[in-house]
């Protein structure tokens, strides 16, 4: 008997902590302040909503994955906020980069589905070979690069202009550098930050050159390396990749991969840490400052109150700060320098009415010499041929000739470690 | 003197000969068995009723025609590893290899769509990427059945460790053939061209597959139940000594049974990267190489019960992604589901070979 | 304690394994003082019974009395709480141990353990019963014999009062099976009591005091050894009358057919296993090989066959016409393309002459499956000549398609002999041809053999019976550690000195 009680406290004691780690996650998600105005552009598809829609939605992993949870989060907050029943949204989590995501699609089209989503970068092929089988339905695929090029009229990318974000998110750090040089702790021109990349894409490049010229912006003494790992998921990778950068003297660290190796190695080393996807504060209360990330129910909300209206999408979708697509996560204070919040409100608003860009071409040089011309490889092919100019009006035009980032410039003052990837 | 009586309760000894209808039944009976098993757990941390999580699995592997062709183009590919794996676990050389010959066949396939992509005409080019892909396939299984030949090293580390090799040079093939520039993928090849594709017949995408594979099947059995090297490798496998003793080359015979072994792995990753997915990344492979090795013992290195394990298998699979997706639930769920099925028909085998007798006066003792 | 009490008391025993009856109801007694022989073809249930007895089965039915109280022995550590110990064909020792330390290991006493006492206790036994033990030799310094010395220690150590051999002579020299019937007679007079299975009508009679005989998992019954003779207990055991002759017809015309000359051998490992030896078999004669195992015998063999790496020295295939082939440096292939047909019966049946796991139809294409151009295997011929085997030497087998493992020693032989003698040999070699098998069997074999030499093939035949050896043989070689001892004529050797020979090489006691 004291077995059987045993076991039913345990099996409580589980279910209870499933059930805060589910709040957790909820919580996080609606932190971002620029809900209201989503929640504007939903309200009148509602009526709509009731409509016989269906649709799919196309996961790399599951819940487990930060990456995925994001875009997980979002498919069911647009859905819900569109009023769309259970029944009216399917998820197909796991489902690999290969012809598992063409089949997956398919199938989401056989059960139905007017409109399908795919979450990850390599499932962009696959979306495409079954978006010119279907061509009655909509296949829209976050981070990819082909739809602009590709001449499918039922074929879709999206981004967000992140890079905007890791400029915010780069001005806290530089904020958090100044109050540490002030402090005593190093001087002016020790002050070196980390960056845990994953590949040497433009993704990746675009962002963490956003983040280091945030920083440069208040630190201008600021210097960065950055070091890849060659996977969007190894927690160990990552972690011996911060780890790596702290002992060559790294003062502040952030990453764009998907794990929580460099929050993890950061709290464990004391070193501040400017986290993505979401908040890592759980984890890191003494070492998170703030964190970016990308809102994708905007986005969602966008399309499928699109579809339901019959009214074309566009072959790109960059989300912006402007339509909440783009957020940060609260600052935390106890990590954070004072007055980040507040600086972070003034940076904003200049990006939102563009008197600030963020790739503006007199913050920064490449081999010493300013950029004033640049020919970024827009179009996707295997030999990476360079074909757009994207340099005019004194910034770089990121993410305007398509979603995806383009911005591969190796500018002055960032140091590249392990570039084998 | 009083003595206890101590003796067994349960008496376990080796069964000489069963029935026809013997194994079948224990095996039927395993299976419910495992039916209840799962049902209980289901309902105890889903609440959701068992019965229509077997329904779903069910729709999840016949569903649809199309969730039906995906099924049985699984079923190919595993089946195909698991066929090449069997000839070299006859022969008792334990490949677990295989995952890394079928990307090493994999690669060489890309290889060839990638450089020969616009050079050649299609059906010469794909003949030339089925030759690369035995070739390199075989050249995997071959290099450790010539150490363990010439120099009796240990085939299991040898063929695992050969794994890791072939995983990394696909990663570094990978990046050098990335599109676009530092993304790590190679996406689709020649999508647009379709050069090196594998033709389709009529209108079913995986037709094609599923054929080779059939006729595999059968030549496989043929091979090793009806040809003198079929009869080598059983030879070989059952006693180094015996072979050597009615003249049998015992290392010719391992390093030709690794080269088919590792040729068959290669035209797995052939028919996946020419047939189906169209591109080649480190993962291609699936973990297909060990799930074959689960397939050819439980189907007794017999290639016409493969058929059925390796349905088992991917059914398995099938229906475990479809629970996932209907109820919500994560998919470790279905893999539980998956092994407490797996568990008891592989426990069911010990009860094929072996009885339990309880001890005939248990109740008196008491 | 009354001394017609039996000290153990089967009654009623049966056992069946998967519904295969290996002893059915029965009932024997087994007195302290007094030797038993247990008797019985292969087969017959005779180790199954006592391994009942030690623990390692339980019976489906019956109850074993101890001292005339029921008791339960489920483990052997019960059946050494009665005091009853099993000395097993396989020695279970650990090789890098000592004597000492392997006869306490395992034994759960309490306290430190004092190695000195455990010795001056070996010594205490080893002195009482008359054994020659070295408390601190490692047992791979160890002989055979010397091995299963302390595998009887062992069992004493343990305070075993009721004792059971396994074929505990089928190892040893007849010196080294000699003094063992001496410690055992010790033994019995101290009042153990002793169970001692075997097959050698010759030791049954030389040592036991009764002899117990099973047929087929039952008790056929008991007679007082001095009551009976060779030839009634072998009617026993068989179930029907048998004759005990051994034929040694007169070789006709025989030819060189085999010269080994200088012949040197290691093993892998560096030993030295064969020493410049040299020898002529000849055709229409038996050729006897002798000599302790491990000896040299299989190395021997397996030179000839083409399977064994050569140091020194030459083996020459003589043709009719006396022109000479060498057969060192050629595998079993090549030696048969060279047109020359040996066959090999090895030691090692399932695991060199056979295929374990295999049919009849499948074994028996061992040797034939490459003839023919056609990729494919040809099962009509050997199928025929299972049937035919099986009907000629009258193998017992469910059927053509069942495993060869799965099958009786002595059946598993003759469809290795069978299918040997099948390709018409000029030379067969044969490795403990009836090791192992009953009395029937071993007959059938001896005959089989002696068609053989009749048809004019040269026989080479290793035994370890020097009774079978004297009979069989026209010469006799005797082995002593790789060395040829000696070559004896088959009619007038005797038993004695090939024994001294096997130990000594030329057979002089002055170095030992």
């Amino acid at each position: 008997m004291k077995k059987i009680i045993a076991l039913v406290l345990s099996l409580v004691l589980c279910l209870s902590l499933l059930t805060a780690c589910g709040g957790d996650s909820a919580a996080e998600t609606t932190a971002p302040a620029q809900n209201a105005q989503t929640e504007g552009e939903a309200a009148p598809a509602e009526t709509a909503a009731a409509a016989d829609i269906k649709v799919g939605f196309i996961f790399l992993h599951d819940e487990n994955s930060t990456y995925d949870l994001n875009f997980m989060n979002a498919a069911e907050e647009a859905c819900k906020s569109l009023g769309l029943t259970e029944d009216q949204y399917i998820f197909r989590t796991n489902i690999p980069e290969g012809q598992e995501c063409y089949d997956a699609a398919c199938e989401l089209v056989d059960a139905g589905c007017t409109v399908v989503f795919a979450d990850s970068f390599g499932h962009e092929d696959y979306m495409i070979q079954a978006a010119k089988e279907f061509p009655e339905v909509q296949f829209c695929h976050a981070t990819g690069t082909k739809a602009h090029t590709q001449g499918l009229s039922n074929y879709h990318n999206a981004f967000a202009s992140i890079y905007e974000g890791r400029y915010l998110a780069g001005v806290a750090a530089g904020l958090k550098l100044n109050e540490m040089i002030e402090a005593g702790e190093f001087t002016a021109e020790e002050a070196k930050m980390g960056y845990v990349g994953a590949f040497t894409y433009a993704e990746v490049i675009s962002g963490y050159t956003s983040f280091y010229l945030g920083a440069k912006s208040v630190c201008p003494t600021v210097t960065m390396e950055v070091t890849f790992t060659g996977s969007w998921y190894d927690e160990t990778a990552e972690k011996e990749a911060a780890n790596k950068l702290i002992s060559n003297g790294c003062k502040l660290i952030s990453q764009h991969a998907d794990s929580m190796g460099a929050p993890t190695a950061c709290e464990t080393a004391g070193v501040p840490n400017v986290s993505y996807n979401g908040s890592t504060i759980a984890a890191c209360p003494n070492t998170f400052i703030v964190s970016s990330r990308i809102n994708w129910a905007p986005y969602y909300t966008y399309v499928i109150n699109a579809v339901l209206a019959g009214e074309e999408i566009p072959a790109d979708y960059t989300g912006t700060i402007a339509d909440g697509s783009v957020v940060l996560t609260e600052v935390n204070e106890a990590a954070a320098a004072a007055g980040t919040a507040e600086k972070l409100e003034e940076v904003k608003a200049g990006l939102l009415d563009g008197s600030i860009h963020v790739f503006d071409t007199t913050t920064f040089t490449v081999e010493g010499a300013p950029v004033e011309s640049y020919l970024a490889d827009v179009d996707t092919d295997p030999d990476y041929t360079p074909d757009t100019e994207a340099v005019s009006d004194g910034y770089f035009h990121e993410s305007e000739f398509r979603s995806a980032p383009y911005f591969d410039l190796k500018i002055d003052g960032i140091s590249l470690l392990d570039t084998a990837f | 003197m009083s003595k206890q009586n101590n003796a067994p309760l349960i008496q376990i000894s080796k069964r000489r000969e069963l029935p026809w209808y013997g194994p079948i039944a224990i095996r039927a009976a395993a299976i419910v068995l495992a039916l209840a098993a799962c049902a209980v757990v289901t309902t105890a941390f889903t609440g959701e009723n068992p019965l229509e999580i077997y329904h779903t699995m069910w729709t999840g592997a016949f569903g649809t025609p199309r969730k039906t062709w995906i099924l049985f183009q699984n079923i190919a590919i595993l089946l195909c590893v698991s066929l090449a794996v069997t000839p070299a676990f006859i022969m008792r050389f334990w490949n677990i290899g295989a995952e890394g010959q079928m990307l090493i066949g994999g690669l060489a396939t890309a290889a060839c769509m990638i450089l020969l992509g616009d050079k050649l005409p299609n059906p010469v080019l794909i003949g030339i990427m089925l030759l690369a892909a035995l070739a390199a396939g075989g050249l995997w299984g071959a290099i450790p059945a010539v150490c363990k030949a010439r120099w009796n090293t240990n085939e299991t580390l040898f063929t695992l460790m050969m794994n890791y090799v072939a995983t990394q040079l696909v990663a570094f093939f990978v990046i050098v053939w990335e599109v676009p520039k530092g993304a790590g993928k190679i996406g689709i090849i020649n999508q647009t061209t379709e050069a090196g594709w594998l033709p389709q017949i009529g209108s079913y995408k995986y037709l094609l597959n599923i054929l080779i594979v059939a006729v595999l099947t059968a030549a496989m059995y043929v091979y090793l139940t009806r040809s003198k090297q079929g009869y080598e490798i059983a030879v070989v496998g059952q006693s180094q000594r015996t072979a050597r003793y009615v003249g049998i080359k015992v290392g010719r015979v391992i390093v030709r049974t690794m080269i088919l072994s590792g040729a068959l792995c290669g035209l797995a990753g052939f028919l996946l990267v020419a047939g189906t997915d169209h591109t080649i990344t480190t993962t291609i492979a699936g973990g297909r190489g060990f799930t074959a090795v689960m397939v050819s013992w439980l189907a007794n290195f017999n290639p016409i019960n493969m058929i059925l394990t390796s349905f088992l298998l991917v059914f398995l699979e099938r229906g475990a992604g479809e629970i996932a997706t209907n109820f919500g639930l994560n998919h470790s769920f279905g893999d539980i589901i998956t092994g407490i099925i797996l568990f008891f028909i592989i426990g069911s085998e010990f009860f094929i070979r072996y009885q339990l007798r309880l001890r005939k006066n248990a109740g008196k003792e008491a | 304690m009354d001394k017609n009490t039996p000290a153990v008391s089967l009654q009623n025993i049966s056992k069946s394994f998967g519904g295969v009856p290996a002893n059915e109801h029965v009932s024997l007694d087994i007195y302290r003082g007094e030797i038993l022989a247990l008797l019985g073809e292969n087969g017959s249930g005779k180790t199954t019974l006592m391994n009942m007895l030690s623990g390692i089965y339980f019976p489906d039915e019956g109850q074993i009395l101890i001292d005339g109280e029921p008791v339960v022995i489920s483990s052997p550590k019960d059946a050494f709480r009665y005091g009853i110990g099993m000395i097993h064909q396989h020695f279970k020792l650990v090789d890098v141990l000592t004597a000492a330390e392997n006869i306490v290991l395992g034994l759960k006493e309490k306290g430190r353990l004092n190695m000195e006492q455990v010795a001056g206790r070996v010594k205490e036994i080893c002195e009482q019963y008359g054994f020659e033990v070295d408390p601190n030799q490692k047992i791979y310094d160890m002989s055979v014999s010397q091995k299963q010395t302390v595998e009887i220690v062992k069992v004493l150590y343990r305070g075993a009062d009721i004792l059971i051999l396994d074929e505990p002579t089928a190892v040893l020299t007849p010196q080294e099976t000699e003094k063992l019937f001496a410690v055992l007679r010790n033994m019995r007079s101290s009042g153990k009591a002793i169970v001692i299975i075997t097959h050698k009508m010759h030791e049954v009679e030389a040592l036991s005091d009764r002899v117990a005989v099973l047929n087929r998992g039952r008790f056929v019954g008991d007679v007082m050894t001095r009551d009976t003779n060779a030839q009634e207990m072998t009617n026993m055991m068989v179930g029907h009358p048998v004759t005990l002759n051994i034929q040694r017809p007169e070789p006709k015309d025989p030819k060189p057919r085999i010269e080994v000359e200088g012949l040197t051998v290691r093993s892998e490992d560096g030993v030295l296993k064969l020493e410049d030896v040299s020898f002529t078999a000849r055709s229409g004669e038996i050729l006897g090989i002798a000599g302790i195992s491990g000896c040299g015998q299989k190395e021997l063999l397996e030179a000839i066959a083409g399977l064994q790496k050569v140091e020194k020295g030459s083996i020459r295939f003589v043709e009719d016409d006396g022109s000479r082939d060498e057969l060192i440096g050629k595998d079993p292939m090549e030696i048969t393309s060279m047109g020359v047909a040996l066959s090999f019966v090895p030691e090692d049946r399932l695991g060199m002459g056979l295929v374990g796991d295999m049919d009849l139809t499948d074994n028996m294409m061992l040797r034939s499956f490459r003839e023919g151009h056609s990729v494919f295997t040809d099962r009509n011929g050997p199928r025929k000549l299972a049937a035919q085997v099986v009907k000629e030497l009258g193998v017992i087998t469910p059927g053509l398609t069942t495993p060869v493992r799965r099958l009786s020693g002595g059946n598993v032989q003759k469809i290795l002999v069978g299918r040997e003698i099948a390709s018409a040999p000029t030379v067969l070699l044969t490795a403990y041809a009836v090791r192992g098998l009953d009395i029937n069997s071993s007959y059938t074999i001896y005959e089989l053999i002696n068609k053989q030499k009749q048809a004019g093939v040269a026989v080479v035949y290793v035994g370890e019976d020097l009774d079978v050896l004297l009979q069989l043989c026209d010469r006799i070689v005797v082995l002593c550690g790789g060395k040829v001892s000696g070559i004896l004529d088959g009619k007038t050797a005797t038993k004695n000195q090939i024994g001294l020979m096997m130990t000594t090489v030329g057979g002089t006691r002055e170095h030992e």
